[in-house]
Protein backbone atom coordinates (compact mmCIF):
# COMPACT_ATOMS: atom_id res chain seq x y z
CA UNK A 1 0.00 0.00 0.00
CA UNK A 2 2.57 2.21 1.09
CA UNK A 3 5.04 1.20 -2.13
CA UNK A 4 2.64 2.09 -4.01
CA UNK A 5 1.78 5.75 -2.66
CA UNK A 6 5.63 5.90 -2.83
CA UNK A 7 5.86 5.29 -6.68
CA UNK A 8 3.36 7.62 -7.51
CA UNK A 9 5.20 10.43 -5.24
CA UNK A 10 8.28 9.12 -7.19
CA UNK A 11 7.17 9.61 -10.58
CA UNK A 12 5.58 13.36 -9.20
CA UNK A 13 8.81 14.41 -7.97
CA UNK A 14 10.42 13.26 -11.09
CA UNK A 15 7.64 15.14 -13.34
CA UNK A 16 8.12 18.26 -11.21
CA UNK A 17 12.29 18.03 -11.50
CA UNK A 18 11.84 17.20 -15.25
CA UNK A 19 9.77 20.61 -16.15
CA UNK A 20 11.87 22.43 -13.90
CA UNK A 21 15.27 21.65 -15.42
CA UNK A 22 13.57 21.71 -18.98
CA UNK A 23 12.49 25.42 -18.30
CA UNK A 24 16.21 26.27 -16.33
CA UNK A 25 18.73 24.64 -18.98
CA UNK A 26 16.69 22.57 -21.52
CA UNK A 27 14.65 25.04 -23.18
CA UNK A 28 17.52 27.77 -22.81
CA UNK A 29 19.85 25.52 -24.35
CA UNK A 30 17.39 24.15 -27.07
CA UNK A 31 17.09 28.34 -28.29
CA UNK A 32 20.53 28.47 -28.88
CA UNK A 33 20.64 25.31 -30.77
CA UNK A 34 22.00 25.40 -34.10
CA UNK A 35 20.05 22.50 -34.17
CA UNK A 36 16.73 23.71 -34.65
CA UNK A 37 17.60 27.17 -36.13
CA UNK A 38 17.76 27.42 -39.57
CA UNK A 39 20.88 28.81 -41.03
CA UNK A 40 19.98 32.34 -42.81
CA UNK A 41 19.74 32.22 -46.51
CA UNK A 42 22.54 34.99 -47.66
CA UNK A 43 20.13 37.51 -49.49
CA UNK A 44 20.31 37.60 -53.28
CA UNK A 45 21.49 41.24 -54.59
CA UNK A 46 24.13 42.88 -56.30
CA UNK A 47 27.97 41.94 -55.57
CA UNK A 48 30.00 44.65 -54.65
CA UNK A 49 31.60 46.03 -57.73
CA UNK A 50 35.35 45.86 -57.95
CA UNK A 51 35.48 44.31 -54.86
CA UNK A 52 38.43 41.88 -54.72
CA UNK A 53 40.91 40.56 -52.19
CA UNK A 54 43.54 42.68 -53.17
CA UNK A 55 41.64 45.93 -52.33
CA UNK A 56 40.18 44.74 -49.35
CA UNK A 57 43.71 44.26 -47.87
CA UNK A 58 44.83 47.67 -49.30
CA UNK A 59 42.18 49.60 -47.41
CA UNK A 60 42.02 47.34 -44.26
CA UNK A 61 46.15 47.93 -44.33
CA UNK A 62 45.50 51.86 -44.70
CA UNK A 63 42.53 51.64 -42.04
CA UNK A 64 45.15 49.78 -39.75
CA UNK A 65 48.04 52.48 -39.67
CA UNK A 66 45.09 54.89 -39.02
CA UNK A 67 44.58 53.43 -36.57
CA UNK A 68 48.09 52.31 -34.73
CA UNK A 69 48.77 56.44 -35.65
CA UNK A 70 46.08 56.96 -33.03
CA UNK A 71 48.74 55.61 -30.09
CA UNK A 72 51.45 58.37 -29.50
CA UNK A 73 54.80 57.52 -30.54
CA UNK A 74 56.54 59.60 -27.04
CA UNK A 75 56.16 58.90 -23.52
CA UNK A 76 52.73 58.75 -22.14
CA UNK A 77 51.32 57.09 -19.20
CA UNK A 78 47.92 54.59 -18.41
CA UNK A 79 46.66 54.89 -14.91
CA UNK A 80 44.01 51.87 -13.50
CA UNK A 81 42.49 53.79 -10.85
CA UNK A 82 40.16 50.39 -9.71
CA UNK A 83 43.94 48.19 -9.72
CA UNK A 84 45.98 51.48 -8.87
CA UNK A 85 48.65 50.44 -11.16
CA UNK A 86 50.22 52.65 -13.59
CA UNK A 87 52.02 52.00 -17.32
CA UNK A 88 54.87 54.26 -18.41
CA UNK A 89 55.37 53.74 -22.46
CA UNK A 90 57.55 55.44 -24.95
CA UNK A 91 57.74 54.63 -28.36
CA UNK A 92 54.96 51.97 -28.24
CA UNK A 93 56.99 50.04 -25.26
CA UNK A 94 55.85 49.38 -22.19
CA UNK A 95 58.96 50.96 -20.46
CA UNK A 96 57.95 50.82 -16.81
CA UNK A 97 54.73 49.94 -14.42
CA UNK A 98 54.17 49.72 -10.86
CA UNK A 99 51.81 50.61 -7.80
CA UNK A 100 50.24 53.85 -7.44
CA UNK A 101 46.97 55.74 -5.61
CA UNK A 102 44.36 57.12 -7.01
CA UNK A 103 41.18 59.07 -5.87
CA UNK A 104 38.78 57.59 -2.86
CA UNK A 105 35.60 58.35 -4.81
CA UNK A 106 34.15 59.85 -1.38
CA UNK A 107 32.02 63.10 -0.70
CA UNK A 108 32.83 65.13 2.22
CA UNK A 109 29.67 66.83 3.47
CA UNK A 110 29.94 68.98 6.56
CA UNK A 111 26.80 70.65 7.75
CA UNK A 112 27.95 72.74 10.50
CA UNK A 113 30.10 74.45 7.71
CA UNK A 114 27.97 74.35 4.54
CA UNK A 115 30.61 72.77 3.20
CA UNK A 116 30.78 69.56 0.50
CA UNK A 117 33.83 68.23 -2.02
CA UNK A 118 34.16 65.00 -4.12
CA UNK A 119 37.41 63.46 -3.90
CA UNK A 120 37.46 61.13 -7.33
CA UNK A 121 40.42 60.85 -9.65
CA UNK A 122 38.73 62.14 -13.33
CA UNK A 123 38.86 59.34 -15.92
CA UNK A 124 39.71 59.85 -19.34
CA UNK A 125 42.58 61.85 -21.57
CA UNK A 126 44.59 64.49 -19.71
CA UNK A 127 47.73 66.04 -20.14
CA UNK A 128 51.08 67.30 -18.44
CA UNK A 129 50.34 70.98 -18.01
CA UNK A 130 53.59 71.63 -15.73
CA UNK A 131 56.49 69.79 -14.43
CA UNK A 132 57.64 71.18 -10.73
CA UNK A 133 60.98 69.43 -9.06
CA UNK A 134 60.42 70.38 -4.73
CA UNK A 135 56.99 71.23 -4.79
CA UNK A 136 55.22 72.86 -1.95
CA UNK A 137 51.88 71.82 -1.37
CA UNK A 138 49.54 74.65 -0.81
CA UNK A 139 46.18 72.83 1.37
CA UNK A 140 42.78 73.16 -0.31
CA UNK A 141 40.51 74.19 2.47
CA UNK A 142 38.99 70.48 2.36
CA UNK A 143 42.62 69.32 3.88
CA UNK A 144 41.59 71.10 6.74
CA UNK A 145 37.57 69.74 7.17
CA UNK A 146 38.88 66.65 6.60
CA UNK A 147 40.97 66.87 10.11
CA UNK A 148 38.19 68.68 12.07
CA UNK A 149 40.74 71.43 12.11
CA UNK A 150 39.55 75.32 11.35
CA UNK A 151 40.32 76.52 8.27
CA UNK A 152 42.94 79.15 8.10
CA UNK A 153 42.75 82.32 6.12
CA UNK A 154 44.45 82.10 2.06
CA UNK A 155 48.49 82.53 2.48
CA UNK A 156 48.55 81.55 6.04
CA UNK A 157 51.81 79.69 6.48
CA UNK A 158 49.93 76.67 7.71
CA UNK A 159 48.68 76.19 4.52
CA UNK A 160 52.11 75.09 2.86
CA UNK A 161 53.54 72.12 3.40
CA UNK A 162 57.16 71.15 1.91
CA UNK A 163 57.96 67.04 1.36
CA UNK A 164 53.99 65.83 1.10
CA UNK A 165 53.82 65.92 -2.78
CA UNK A 166 57.56 64.13 -2.78
CA UNK A 167 59.96 65.18 -4.91
CA UNK A 168 58.28 66.13 -8.16
CA UNK A 169 55.00 67.07 -9.32
CA UNK A 170 53.48 66.62 -13.04
CA UNK A 171 50.13 69.41 -12.85
CA UNK A 172 46.96 67.99 -14.98
CA UNK A 173 45.09 70.93 -14.36
CA UNK A 174 41.91 71.44 -12.59
CA UNK A 175 43.70 71.43 -9.59
CA UNK A 176 44.43 67.47 -10.26
CA UNK A 177 48.67 65.96 -9.82
CA UNK A 178 50.92 63.10 -10.40
CA UNK A 179 52.81 63.13 -7.69
CA UNK A 180 54.98 61.78 -4.69
CA UNK A 181 53.93 60.54 -1.28
CA UNK A 182 54.91 60.37 2.57
CA UNK A 183 52.42 57.54 2.80
CA UNK A 184 54.10 54.65 1.03
CA UNK A 185 51.84 52.31 3.14
CA UNK A 186 49.24 53.22 1.01
CA UNK A 187 50.38 52.40 -2.46
CA UNK A 188 47.95 50.20 -4.17
CA UNK A 189 44.79 51.72 -2.56
CA UNK A 190 41.94 54.18 -3.55
CA UNK A 191 43.23 57.07 -0.96
CA UNK A 192 44.12 60.05 -2.40
CA UNK A 193 41.73 63.05 -3.09
CA UNK A 194 41.85 63.16 -6.73
CA UNK A 195 45.60 63.17 -7.49
CA UNK A 196 47.79 60.58 -8.55
CA UNK A 197 50.56 59.67 -6.35
CA UNK A 198 53.59 57.46 -7.38
CA UNK A 199 56.52 55.80 -5.26
CA UNK A 200 59.72 58.03 -5.20
CA UNK A 201 61.60 56.08 -7.47
CA UNK A 202 58.53 55.52 -10.30
CA UNK A 203 57.56 59.35 -9.85
CA UNK A 204 61.73 60.39 -11.11
CA UNK A 205 61.48 57.91 -14.05
CA UNK A 206 57.74 59.30 -14.65
CA UNK A 207 59.20 62.66 -13.90
CA UNK A 208 62.45 62.51 -16.20
CA UNK A 209 60.25 60.40 -19.13
CA UNK A 210 57.32 62.63 -19.45
CA UNK A 211 57.46 66.35 -21.39
CA UNK A 212 54.90 69.08 -20.74
CA UNK A 213 52.46 68.15 -23.26
CA UNK A 214 52.44 64.03 -22.91
CA UNK A 215 49.23 62.26 -22.62
CA UNK A 216 48.06 60.79 -19.32
CA UNK A 217 45.12 57.95 -20.11
CA UNK A 218 43.07 57.59 -16.83
CA UNK A 219 40.60 54.91 -16.18
CA UNK B 1 -18.22 -21.01 -2.66
CA UNK B 2 -15.58 -19.70 -1.69
CA UNK B 3 -16.68 -16.72 0.79
CA UNK B 4 -15.03 -12.68 0.26
CA UNK B 5 -12.57 -12.66 3.67
CA UNK B 6 -12.25 -9.30 5.26
CA UNK B 7 -8.09 -9.01 3.67
CA UNK B 8 -10.39 -9.02 -0.31
CA UNK B 9 -12.64 -6.16 0.58
CA UNK B 10 -9.65 -3.96 1.92
CA UNK B 11 -7.92 -4.91 -1.32
CA UNK B 12 -11.03 -3.70 -3.56
CA UNK B 13 -10.51 -0.58 -1.16
CA UNK B 14 -7.24 0.60 -1.52
CA UNK B 15 -7.06 -0.10 -5.28
CA UNK B 16 -10.03 2.49 -5.38
CA UNK B 17 -8.31 4.70 -3.84
CA UNK B 18 -4.65 4.28 -5.74
CA UNK B 19 -7.06 4.52 -9.40
CA UNK B 20 -7.93 8.24 -7.84
CA UNK B 21 -3.99 8.62 -7.50
CA UNK B 22 -3.09 7.20 -10.77
CA UNK B 23 -5.57 9.33 -12.66
CA UNK B 24 -3.81 12.73 -10.49
CA UNK B 25 -0.18 11.48 -11.64
CA UNK B 26 -1.08 10.88 -14.54
CA UNK B 27 -2.97 14.41 -15.19
CA UNK B 28 -1.04 16.28 -13.44
CA UNK B 29 2.27 14.81 -15.54
CA UNK B 30 0.44 15.30 -18.83
CA UNK B 31 -0.40 18.95 -17.58
CA UNK B 32 3.59 19.66 -17.46
CA UNK B 33 4.38 17.97 -20.57
CA UNK B 34 1.81 20.27 -22.20
CA UNK B 35 3.22 22.86 -20.34
CA UNK B 36 7.04 22.00 -21.82
CA UNK B 37 5.80 21.86 -25.57
CA UNK B 38 4.10 24.94 -25.58
CA UNK B 39 6.83 26.55 -24.15
CA UNK B 40 9.33 25.29 -26.26
CA UNK B 41 7.72 25.69 -29.22
CA UNK B 42 6.76 29.65 -28.48
CA UNK B 43 10.24 29.72 -27.49
CA UNK B 44 12.09 29.06 -30.18
CA UNK B 45 9.51 30.63 -32.40
CA UNK B 46 10.73 33.47 -31.15
CA UNK B 47 14.37 32.70 -32.17
CA UNK B 48 13.13 31.86 -35.74
CA UNK B 49 10.61 35.38 -35.59
CA UNK B 50 14.08 37.25 -34.51
CA UNK B 51 15.73 35.92 -37.01
CA UNK B 52 13.21 36.74 -39.90
CA UNK B 53 13.24 40.01 -38.38
CA UNK B 54 16.92 40.61 -38.72
CA UNK B 55 16.61 39.52 -42.33
CA UNK B 56 14.30 41.56 -43.43
CA UNK B 57 15.62 44.71 -42.15
CA UNK B 58 19.03 44.01 -44.08
CA UNK B 59 16.54 43.16 -47.39
CA UNK B 60 18.12 45.19 -50.64
CA UNK B 61 21.59 45.67 -49.07
CA UNK B 62 24.43 44.27 -51.60
CA UNK B 63 25.33 40.51 -51.38
CA UNK B 64 29.06 39.78 -49.44
CA UNK B 65 30.81 37.80 -51.16
CA UNK B 66 31.75 34.22 -49.15
CA UNK B 67 35.11 34.41 -50.26
CA UNK B 68 35.67 37.80 -49.27
CA UNK B 69 33.77 37.73 -45.45
CA UNK B 70 36.58 37.26 -43.39
CA UNK B 71 38.48 40.39 -44.87
CA UNK B 72 35.19 42.28 -45.09
CA UNK B 73 34.64 41.15 -40.94
CA UNK B 74 38.14 42.67 -40.56
CA UNK B 75 37.49 46.25 -42.77
CA UNK B 76 34.72 46.78 -40.59
CA UNK B 77 36.29 45.70 -37.05
CA UNK B 78 39.29 48.36 -38.06
CA UNK B 79 36.57 50.91 -39.46
CA UNK B 80 34.16 50.71 -36.21
CA UNK B 81 37.21 51.04 -34.00
CA UNK B 82 38.19 54.15 -35.82
CA UNK B 83 34.49 55.70 -35.43
CA UNK B 84 35.24 54.46 -31.83
CA UNK B 85 38.53 56.23 -31.69
CA UNK B 86 36.58 59.72 -32.70
CA UNK B 87 34.76 59.59 -29.40
CA UNK B 88 35.76 61.38 -26.00
CA UNK B 89 35.00 58.81 -23.68
CA UNK B 90 36.48 55.14 -22.96
CA UNK B 91 35.03 52.17 -25.30
CA UNK B 92 35.35 48.68 -25.24
CA UNK B 93 36.07 46.51 -28.15
CA UNK B 94 35.52 42.44 -27.76
CA UNK B 95 37.75 40.94 -30.54
CA UNK B 96 35.69 37.28 -29.81
CA UNK B 97 37.77 35.88 -32.68
CA UNK B 98 41.85 36.97 -30.86
CA UNK B 99 39.77 36.66 -27.44
CA UNK B 100 40.67 39.81 -26.31
CA UNK B 101 38.46 42.22 -24.59
CA UNK B 102 40.31 45.64 -24.60
CA UNK B 103 39.56 49.45 -23.33
CA UNK B 104 40.30 51.88 -25.81
CA UNK B 105 40.47 55.91 -24.79
CA UNK B 106 41.21 57.88 -28.18
CA UNK B 107 42.11 54.94 -30.16
CA UNK B 108 44.94 53.87 -27.93
CA UNK B 109 44.29 50.41 -26.01
CA UNK B 110 44.65 51.57 -22.34
CA UNK B 111 43.99 47.81 -20.94
CA UNK B 112 43.74 44.70 -22.81
CA UNK B 113 42.60 41.38 -20.90
CA UNK B 114 42.59 37.61 -22.54
CA UNK B 115 39.24 35.76 -22.46
CA UNK B 116 39.22 32.76 -20.67
CA UNK B 117 36.06 31.27 -21.89
CA UNK B 118 33.04 32.88 -23.84
CA UNK B 119 29.44 31.22 -25.49
CA UNK B 120 27.41 33.42 -27.91
CA UNK B 121 23.69 32.69 -28.90
CA UNK B 122 22.98 30.41 -31.51
CA UNK B 123 21.82 33.43 -33.58
CA UNK B 124 25.04 34.64 -34.12
CA UNK B 125 26.31 31.52 -35.17
CA UNK B 126 23.19 31.56 -37.85
CA UNK B 127 23.60 34.68 -39.48
CA UNK B 128 24.13 35.46 -42.57
CA UNK B 129 26.75 38.52 -43.83
CA UNK B 130 24.59 41.17 -44.28
CA UNK B 131 23.22 40.62 -40.75
CA UNK B 132 26.39 40.49 -39.13
CA UNK B 133 27.37 43.93 -41.32
CA UNK B 134 24.39 45.48 -40.04
CA UNK B 135 24.61 44.45 -36.40
CA UNK B 136 28.70 45.28 -35.72
CA UNK B 137 29.39 47.28 -38.53
CA UNK B 138 29.33 49.99 -36.83
CA UNK B 139 30.20 51.04 -33.13
CA UNK B 140 26.79 50.24 -30.93
CA UNK B 141 26.20 51.77 -27.64
CA UNK B 142 25.49 50.96 -24.35
CA UNK B 143 21.57 51.73 -23.14
CA UNK B 144 21.65 50.02 -19.69
CA UNK B 145 23.92 48.34 -17.02
CA UNK B 146 22.69 45.65 -14.71
CA UNK B 147 25.13 44.58 -12.16
CA UNK B 148 26.27 41.94 -9.09
CA UNK B 149 28.54 45.53 -7.91
CA UNK B 150 28.14 48.91 -7.39
CA UNK B 151 29.32 50.31 -11.18
CA UNK B 152 30.34 54.04 -9.80
CA UNK B 153 30.43 53.27 -6.21
CA UNK B 154 30.70 56.84 -4.48
CA UNK B 155 30.46 56.73 -0.21
CA UNK B 156 29.32 59.75 1.21
CA UNK B 157 31.66 60.92 4.44
CA UNK B 158 30.69 63.18 7.48
CA UNK B 159 33.10 65.35 7.98
CA UNK B 160 34.92 65.05 11.90
CA UNK B 161 34.03 67.39 13.95
CA UNK B 162 37.75 67.07 15.51
CA UNK B 163 40.94 65.43 15.31
CA UNK B 164 39.96 62.52 17.46
CA UNK B 165 36.81 61.32 15.10
CA UNK B 166 39.33 61.96 12.09
CA UNK B 167 41.39 59.63 13.23
CA UNK B 168 38.64 56.70 13.89
CA UNK B 169 37.01 57.58 10.41
CA UNK B 170 40.49 56.37 9.40
CA UNK B 171 40.71 53.18 10.00
CA UNK B 172 37.23 51.77 8.98
CA UNK B 173 37.65 49.33 5.91
CA UNK B 174 35.77 47.50 3.47
CA UNK B 175 36.51 44.15 3.01
CA UNK B 176 33.61 42.31 1.74
CA UNK B 177 34.14 40.22 -1.56
CA UNK B 178 31.36 40.61 -3.68
CA UNK B 179 30.97 38.36 -7.33
CA UNK B 180 31.69 40.40 -10.13
CA UNK B 181 28.64 39.53 -13.03
CA UNK B 182 27.71 42.38 -15.14
CA UNK B 183 25.15 42.78 -18.20
CA UNK B 184 25.00 45.51 -20.78
CA UNK B 185 21.88 45.90 -23.02
CA UNK B 186 23.03 47.34 -26.49
CA UNK B 187 21.22 49.08 -28.70
CA UNK B 188 20.78 46.59 -31.25
CA UNK B 189 19.13 44.40 -29.02
CA UNK B 190 20.86 42.05 -27.39
CA UNK B 191 23.13 41.54 -24.64
CA UNK B 192 26.44 41.34 -23.74
CA UNK B 193 27.03 39.23 -20.24
CA UNK B 194 30.64 39.79 -18.31
CA UNK B 195 31.45 37.32 -15.54
CA UNK B 196 34.43 38.17 -13.56
CA UNK B 197 35.96 34.69 -12.61
CA UNK B 198 39.51 33.60 -12.02
CA UNK B 199 39.65 30.07 -13.83
CA UNK B 200 38.00 28.65 -16.77
CA UNK B 201 36.67 25.78 -14.65
CA UNK B 202 35.42 28.12 -12.46
CA UNK B 203 33.53 30.08 -14.67
CA UNK B 204 31.85 26.82 -16.08
CA UNK B 205 30.50 25.57 -13.33
CA UNK B 206 29.50 28.89 -11.87
CA UNK B 207 27.45 29.20 -15.28
CA UNK B 208 25.64 25.53 -15.32
CA UNK B 209 24.48 25.82 -11.57
CA UNK B 210 23.15 29.06 -12.35
CA UNK B 211 24.57 30.75 -8.57
CA UNK B 212 23.69 34.46 -7.03
CA UNK B 213 23.57 37.34 -9.44
CA UNK B 214 22.88 35.58 -12.68
CA UNK B 215 19.99 32.88 -11.34
CA UNK B 216 18.11 35.63 -10.32
CA UNK B 217 18.34 37.38 -13.93
CA UNK B 218 17.82 33.76 -15.48
CA UNK B 219 14.50 33.42 -13.15
CA UNK B 220 13.47 36.91 -13.66
CA UNK B 221 13.70 36.40 -17.56
CA UNK B 222 12.09 33.10 -17.06
CA UNK B 223 8.83 34.63 -15.13
CA UNK B 224 8.68 37.34 -17.85
CA UNK B 225 8.65 34.32 -20.28
CA UNK B 226 6.13 32.46 -18.48
CA UNK B 227 3.64 36.01 -18.05
CA UNK B 228 3.89 35.65 -22.04
CA UNK B 229 2.90 32.70 -22.57
CA UNK B 230 0.31 32.10 -20.83
CA UNK B 231 -1.10 35.03 -22.83
CA UNK B 232 -0.04 32.57 -25.47
CA UNK B 233 1.98 35.19 -26.86
CA UNK B 234 5.72 34.85 -27.93
CA UNK B 235 7.96 35.59 -25.18
CA UNK B 236 10.80 38.15 -26.01
CA UNK B 237 14.15 36.74 -27.20
CA UNK B 238 17.49 38.50 -26.51
CA UNK B 239 20.38 36.83 -28.06
CA UNK B 240 23.43 37.29 -25.60
CA UNK B 241 27.38 36.76 -25.76
CA UNK B 242 28.71 35.40 -22.20
CA UNK B 243 32.82 36.20 -22.01
CA UNK B 244 34.54 35.46 -18.98
CA UNK B 245 37.36 37.60 -18.01
CA UNK B 246 39.43 37.83 -14.38
CA UNK B 247 37.28 39.27 -11.71
CA UNK B 248 39.56 42.42 -11.04
CA UNK B 249 39.59 43.14 -14.82
CA UNK B 250 35.72 42.64 -15.03
CA UNK B 251 35.76 44.90 -12.25
CA UNK B 252 37.86 47.43 -13.98
CA UNK B 253 36.16 47.65 -17.24
CA UNK B 254 32.65 47.85 -15.78
CA UNK B 255 33.34 51.04 -13.56
CA UNK B 256 35.50 52.40 -16.43
CA UNK B 257 33.08 52.85 -19.20
CA UNK B 258 30.45 56.07 -19.24
CA UNK B 259 26.57 55.15 -19.15
CA UNK B 260 26.18 55.49 -22.87
CA UNK B 261 29.53 54.07 -23.56
CA UNK B 262 30.69 52.53 -27.57
CA UNK B 263 31.06 48.65 -28.05
CA UNK B 264 32.78 47.76 -31.06
CA UNK B 265 32.54 43.61 -31.24
CA UNK B 266 33.97 40.96 -33.96
CA UNK B 267 32.60 37.59 -33.64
Amino acid sequence: MIRTFLIYLAILIVGVLFFGSMILFGVPALQESTFVLPKMATQAGAEEAGTTRESLEKEISKLQNKLDKCTPNDAYIVINTNDNHFYLFKNKQLIRDGLCSSGKNERLVSAERNYKHDFYTPLGVLKVLTKQKNPVWAKPNWAFIEDGLPIPPPGDPSRFESGTLGAYKLTLGDGYMIHGTIYKRFMGMSVTHGCVRLGDEDLEVVFNTMAIGSKVYIY
Amino acid sequence: MKENSAEDFDSLYVKKKYTGLKTFVIFFCLILLALISVYTYLSVGAVRDRMKLSQAQTEGATAVSPSLIGLMKDKAWVESRLKMASNDSIGLSVDLENHLLQLELKGVVVMSTKIRDYSASGFFKRMDGNVYFSMFGSPLTIQKYISSIEKNPFKVVQAPKNEAEAEAARSIKDTIHHEVFWTVKLDRDFELNIQGIDSVSASQSKYKLGKGFEFKRDLKNITNSFQQIIKFKKPVYTPEILISIPENEAKAILRALPRNAAVTIRI
